[in-house]
Formats: structure tokens, sequence, C-alpha cells
């Protein structure tokens, strides 16, 4: 769908939710490049409410592709965004869900968009950043802690996300990605596989709770200052319900360390744990903690093949998926290693 | 390498040149071009080694597989093994070495896999040469940009 075409049918769509407003229009339409499971745009929606006083609001839409790197239900990210917003996990407040393509051709929704802040890493590693690595990385897995700490039935998530078992988190993970390795690998992983086989000779205990899990929360997902603060943690379409220990162990994987030899390039591992531990009220047992870590590879891996598959079924020909695929899985193979002790 | 070079610089010539016309947004058009830019530089750092790397971890999957197939226990796996070892590289493009080294890489896993589940000294002094091969193999196909 063109640009133009997509401006005017979403500000029909947004004009029908909001019938006591009127001369609902839509302007600086932007796509937000870098995102390779759904297509981010930012735009202005502005209107005159029933008293006259005219308004305006930054708004972020975010719709599925033609082959989207995860698959995922819409509804999943919504309702994670929308359990967390005004809780001190800082999330964009959620307006509007459509899961059929009636209005927009494919499922999306419309959120708040938080302005002003960086989300890419890639600033990170120069002034005036370099400065804050201490205090934002306190503030990363200080707010993951406070995730892990949540009570989904309390956030109204447990009727959005399937149940699981405290001795059953490992293996439903490992199950739903050794199946996506399965189905999208094109090259045989000798690495990988390996690691699979290890991780099932020695599962993990049983998750302490059975918590939110973002399912991709890593330097890269949040929105962040120049002072270290941390403003919006972003892309929830992972979530589900499961052990804790798998988000630390996803921001750990070493395909976030950025050529800095620790996690997120931000905070020594055992400080980034400290923090997670106080924040959360659970305790990162080192070798359950380590299982997840090697899980995360597998994951990892997993998804950098689902992309390299997608661009080769061509469905969506986006050189976005080309990139992990390049990229990432030598990394991926490099950092299973690593966790491993071989490297 | 998945996707192959080749297909992806075709995809981008096409790419580029659509970002050429006049009408593209100015932030569409730096997105897909900077995303471009970077693969093509991946694809320069990958281009010039491929080959190389492909043979050299051809030949070191070979000697593994040949080794397998005398300490295998399993007799389809052995006759498999000793078909695979004893393979050529009878072409140079890249085709052909991915080819090959995927067959090869299955027979590895499927040997690594029976090594493991053994105890004995000569399993495992083949599996520890899998795993230096292995690690051989991340440290040949790393990029000079890999975050580890």
């Amino acid at each position: 769908m063109e640009e133009a075409e997509l401006t005017t049918r979403l500000a029909g769509y947004i004009a029908g939710q909001m019938p006591q407003a009127r001369d609902v229009a839509i302007t600086d339409v932007a796509r937000i490049t870098g995102g390779a499971s759904r297509q981010t745009y930012r735009f202005t929606l502005s209107w005159t409410e029933a008293d006259g006083v005219a308004r305006r609001r930054g708004l972020i839409l975010r719709r599925d592709p033609a082959d989207s790197l995860i698959d995922t239900e819409r509804r999943v990210e919504f309702e994670a965004y929308r359990a967390f917003h005004g809780t001190g996990v800082p999330v964009p407040e959620m307006l509007w869900l459509e899961e059929g393509g009636e209005a927009l051709g494919s499922p999306f929704f419309v959120a708040e968009e938080i302005a002003g802040f960086q989300a890419g890493p890639g600033v990170l590693w120069s002034a005036p950043y370099l400065e804050t690595h201490a205090i934002l990385g306190a503030q990363k897995w200080e707010i993951l802690g406070k995730i892990a700490r949540a009570d989904p039935a309390e956030r109204g998530l447990t009727a959005a996300l399937p149940s699981v078992k405290a001795d059953d988190c490992w293996r439903r993970e490992l199950d739903h990605w050794e199946e996506v390795l399965d189905a999208d690998e094109s090259e045989p992983l000798p690495i990988i596989r390996a690691a699979i086989r290890h991780l099932r000779a020695a599962p993990p205990p049983p998750a302490q709770k059975v918590g939110v899990v973002h399912g991709d929360y890593r330097t890269g997902n949040f929105l962040y200052d120049d002072q270290g603060g941390v403003h919006g943690i972003l892309d929830w379409e992972m979530c589900h319900l499961g052990d804790p220990l798998e988000d630390l162990g996803w921001s750990f994987n070493p395909v976030w360390y950025f050529g800095r030899g620790m996690p997120g390039g931000l905070l020594p591992r055992e400080t980034a744990i400290a923090v997670w531990e106080q924040a959360s009220g659970l305790r990162a047992d080192p070798k359950a903690l380590k299982w997840w870590e090697l899980f995360a590879c597998v994951k990892g891996q997993a998804i950098w093949v689902s992309s390299a598959r997608a661009w080769l079924d061509g469905a969506n020909r986006d050189p976005i998926l080309v990139y992990p695929a390049w990229a990432l899985i030598n990394a991926q193979d490099r950092a299973a290693l690593h966790v491993m002790g071989r490297l | 390498m998945k996707p192959d070079v080749a297909q992806v610089l075709a995809d981008l010539a096409g790419r580029v040149a659509r970002n050429a016309a006049p009408q593209i947004p100015p932030a569409q058009r730096a997105g897909e071009l900077g995303l471009s830019a970077m693969l093509l530089g991946l694809a320069a750092e990958m281009w010039d080694g491929a080959a190389e790397i492909l043979v050299q971890e051809n030949a070191a999957l070979r000697a593994l597989l040949a080794s397998g197939a005398r300490v295998s226990q399993d007799n389809a796996r052995r006759r498999w093994l000793v078909e695979l070892a004893g393979s050529r590289d009878g072409s140079l493009r890249l085709s052909a070495l991915q080819n090959a080294n995927a067959e090869l890489r299955v027979a590895l896993i499927a040997l690594h896999a029976e090594l493991e589940r053994r105890d004995d000294a000569e399993a495992r002094s083949l599996e520890a040469d899998i795993w230096r091969e292995l690690v051989a193999g991340a440290e040949r196909r790393r990029l000079a940009g890999s975050p580890i």
C-alpha cells in the first residue's frame, strides 16, 4: 500500500474511532526504518474537539508486513503494552488495535509516540552517552526486574497469554524455537544443534515463579536520553508467560555486547545481576541463568535463520531481513561457543 | 551464507535504482539506501574470502568424517561417512561449495550426537576434535564488525 493511500485509510479509521471529533487529519507520516518484524510509522494526528478546541498528538502506527521476522499475534503486543502502562515500567499508551485486514490491509495498532529520545544503540558508544552507561545499565536491568516482579494476573495478562507450568517453561520455549530452526534453517548449524542437545540433557530447575517475559529485552529495544534515563520499553511482540530468567538470559546474549565485552555493552554481568535481583526480588541461580543464556543463543539463531527464510521465500524482500542472516548467524554461533566456555 | 550474495546484490541493484526516482520520500530513501550500503559492505567483506573459507572447511569436515567412519558404531552411518569423506570439491562455484558444505555438516551433526552418547576414549577424543573444528570454523567466518 502506497503511503498516500495508507494516510487516507488511516485517517478514515481514526475518525471512526473518535466520533466526537471533527476535522480529523493525518500529517507528517514517516516510516521508521530498522524494525524487521513490523512496519512502524510516526505521524501527527490533528482534530477538533466537540467544544471547538483544536488538538494535535504524535502517534505511532505498527502494522504487520507481508512476512514478518517474528510470527506473533498483534494482540499479544498490544495487551502487553497496555498491561504495563502507568506502572514503573515505562511504555507508550495504546490507543486502538485492529486484528483484521479491512482497515489497512493487515493487522495494526496505534499508540502514543514517546518523542525526543534515542532508540537505536548506534549513538550509545560516543559522547555524551558514553558517560551514562552505568546509570542507563542500572535503569535497564532495574526495569527488567520490575517486569519480573509483576504479577501477570494483576496486570491482566493471564487472559491474553497462554499459561505454562513452572517446570515446563524451559521445555515449551526450547521446543518452540527448535521447531522454528527445523522449519526455517537454510544451512545446517552444528554448533546450535550441539547447544540444543546440551540444553535438553541438563534442563534448568522449575521457574521460581511464572512471570511476564518481555521476550526481546535488549539494548536497542528501549528509548533513552543523554542522562541515562529510560523512557519507554518497546517491542513486546514476543511477550509471554514463563521463567523470568529467560529475559535476563536474553539480555546477556553476547550478540548484544556490541563489541564492548559486557551485557548490552553497558554493565558488567555481575552488576546487572545484582540490580535485577534487587528489583525483581528473585534470585538468579547461576546454573539456571547459564541455561537460559545458552537458550538465548538458540532462540537468537532461530530468529536470524527465520529472517533469511523470509527473504529467500520471496514474500518479503526487505533488506533488513538480510542483515541478521549475514551479520548475526556467525556471531550467534560464536556467542553459543562463548556461553559453553569453548571460545 | 544465506541468502546468497549474488541474489542479494541483484535485489539491491533494483532497490537502489528505484530509490533514484524523485518521488521517493526522503526518509524512506535514506532508510533504504543506508541499509543497502550496510549490506554492500558486508557483501564486500564476505565475497573475497568465501570460496577459500568453504574449501578449508570442507577439507576439515571430510577429515573429521573419515575419523568418524573409523570410530562410529553405526554401520549405516559408517558407510555414509566413508562416502562423504571420499568426496571432493569438483567446482569452486560458491553454490557448489555451499551444497557440499551443507551435506558434510549434516553428517557432522549426526556423528557429533553419536559421540556425545558414548563414554569411551576414542569417542571423547574425536568429539574434542569436532569442537576444535567448530571453533575454528566460527573464527574463519567471523566478520570484522562482529559484536563478539
